[in-house]
């Protein structure tokens, strides 16, 4: 079912992390953009229009949450998932505030990313 | 192509004796398990303390299905531990196969044992999320220590038996592997505690004398101190054997030097007069009472040198034994040196101390007399002492 297709973007430094997301997200009918730059998550927020993006925190070139407040002033809607070995209340009130949808921290366990990932879809 | 597993095995077991570094081992025996096998992927979870859960510590395969360290893990109460640690299940530490947990859901009959067949439909699932097509557990006694994961074969056909044995067989090699990796890091810090905690008894100890003699406050620290900066310098000129040991064994019998002092009165040693004869036969005694207290200590051994014969001097006029040149312990030379600098340039009951260059001049003097050469020409290499 075409129409059942949703569009992520995937933000991380590291290749083989947003290679092994989009591989998971394809797994649950996603397409998915994959970027390892900060910098140029709203650019590719423009041209493709994600309904969903996977975002990194620290990223050598620009902080996630800086990057999640430039997201979400361009869209107040989108939905933002913010993956990260960052376990720390601050960030996490932080991102929330900023209106991030989640906030996952590695080590992530599998079995509920994919729950969750399919909560958000709505597709139990 | 057909596997041979013996040599496999033979390699992998090799391997698990050469290789001390866990890690390293781990991640040569998953390349050889993706290539011999023929798999899309493998990665090993292992059980970590603090978290108490399974974290993925490595994972091999192409490109989407490897994973960084660290990057994924797997909770305790997830179906597919509780398949191996479960023992209400009947099958726990069983290998668990796609193909095994599909073939068990459809053995049951409508309402056939539905608790059995809820947890095998979970099991089936949290396989989907991990991508996994076998799980192989690795224990230690009974406990499970980690958990070998594996994708899907390149042919797309199930896993044999003699594939499944031979896989067993190295995810106990890396459980045995890791088990002594852990047990040598356990030992080392270990004996890292123990090594402070002698090193402090031993700052008690000499600080102990210090306490009797408030003119030595310092002194024995000071001492400890020049005298590693000599050693330092002196063995790029001189090869010291057992050089680690050295140094330890240095610092401590630079610390404890004056030890035996503890049995002279205090009188004495406060004393700003000419000691008289009986006085200064009886302060002569002290690195041979150091000595004395020391010698129960096996593991002193080098230290007692530096203590009873740091008084010794070069050309053979020191005490307890005028000892002369190259009979005088290296150890004790450095230490004489490093001592008289200190005791030179700082105040005493029976002198007042002279100006650090003064006693650089002092030690010049001295080379090939009081002091060893070679003790001489390190201390002015390393003077003054700046770290």
């Amino acid at each position: 079912m075409n129409d059942a297709r949703k569009k992520a973007l995937v933000v991380d430094d590291e290749q083989e992390i947003v290679d092994f997301l989009e591989h998971f997200l394809r797994r649950f009918n996603f397409d998915v953009i994959k970027i390892n730059k900060g910098q140029e998550a709203l650019a590719a927020y423009r041209e493709h229009k994600p309904d969903y993006v996977f975002l990194d925190i620290q990223m050598p070139d620009k902080d996630g949450i800086a990057v999640l407040e430039e997201l979400r002033a361009a869209d107040a809607s989108l939905k933002v998932i913010m993956i990260t070995g960052k376990d720390d209340k601050k960030c996490q009130q932080k991102a929330k505030k900023c209106g991030a949808l989640d906030y996952i921290t590695k080590p992530l366990d599998l079995h509920e990313l994919r729950q969750k990932v399919e909560m958000y879809i709505g597709n139990p | 192509m057909k596997l041979d597993y013996r040599k496999a095995l033979e390699k992998a077991a090799r391997q698990t004796i050469m290789i001390h570094r866990a890690n390293t081992l781990i991640k040569m025996i998953l390349r050889t398990i993706v290539r011999a096998v023929g798999l899309s992927h493998a990665g090993m979870f292992i059980y970590d303390k603090k978290r108490d859960e399974y974290v993925l510590q490595v994972s091999r395969g192409s490109r989407g299905f490897k994973i960084p360290a660290g990057f994924a893990k797997i909770r305790k109460d997830n179906p597919l531990i509780r398949c191996f640690t479960d023992k209400s299940i009947y099958f726990p530490g069983e290998i668990i196969t796609a193909d095994g947990v599909s073939g068990a859901c459809e053995s049951f009959g409508i309402g056939e044992n539905a608790p059995m067949k809820k947890f095998l439909e979970e099991v089936k699932d949290a396989l989907f999320s991990y991508q996994a097509h076998a799980c192989i557990p690795g224990f230690f006694r009974n406990d499970l220590v980690g958990v070998l994961f594996l994708g899907e074969k390149a042919n797309k056909k199930k896993f044999h038996d003699a594939e499944l044995s031979f896989l067993s067989t190295l995810a106990s090699d890396i459980v045995m592997a890791l088990k002594n990796a852990w047990l040598i890091e356990d030992l080392n810090r270990q004996i890292d505690a123990n090594k402070r905690l002698l090193l402090q008894t031993i700052a008690s100890l000499a600080s102990s004398i210090e306490a009797k003699d408030k003119y030595t406050i310092g002194h024995t620290e000071r001492v400890a101190k020049y005298a590693l900066h000599i050693a330092h310098v002196l063995r790029k000129s001189k090869p010291i054997k057992n050089w680690e040991r050295f140094v330890e064994n240095l610092n401590i019998a630079a610390l404890l030097h004056d030890i035996g002092k503890i049995g002279i009165p205090e009188h004495i040693l406060h004393k700003n007069v000419r000691l008289n004869k009986k006085e200064k036969k009886l302060v002569k005694t002290h690195p041979l009472v150091g000595a004395a207290i020391l010698e129960h200590i096996e593991a002193f051994q080098e230290v007692l040198l530096g203590v009873k014969y740091h008084h010794e001097k070069y050309d053979g006029n020191g005490y307890p034994f005028r000892l002369k040149g190259r009979q005088i312990p290296l150890i004790a030379s450095i230490i004489a040196l490093a001592d008289t600098f200190d005791a030179m340039v700082t105040d005493r009951p029976y002198h007042k101390g002279i100006s650090r260059e003064q006693a650089r001049a002092e030690i010049v003097r001295n080379r090939g007399k009081q002091f060893a050469p070679c003790a001489v020409d390190a201390f002015l290499k390393a003077y003054p002492f700046r770290t």
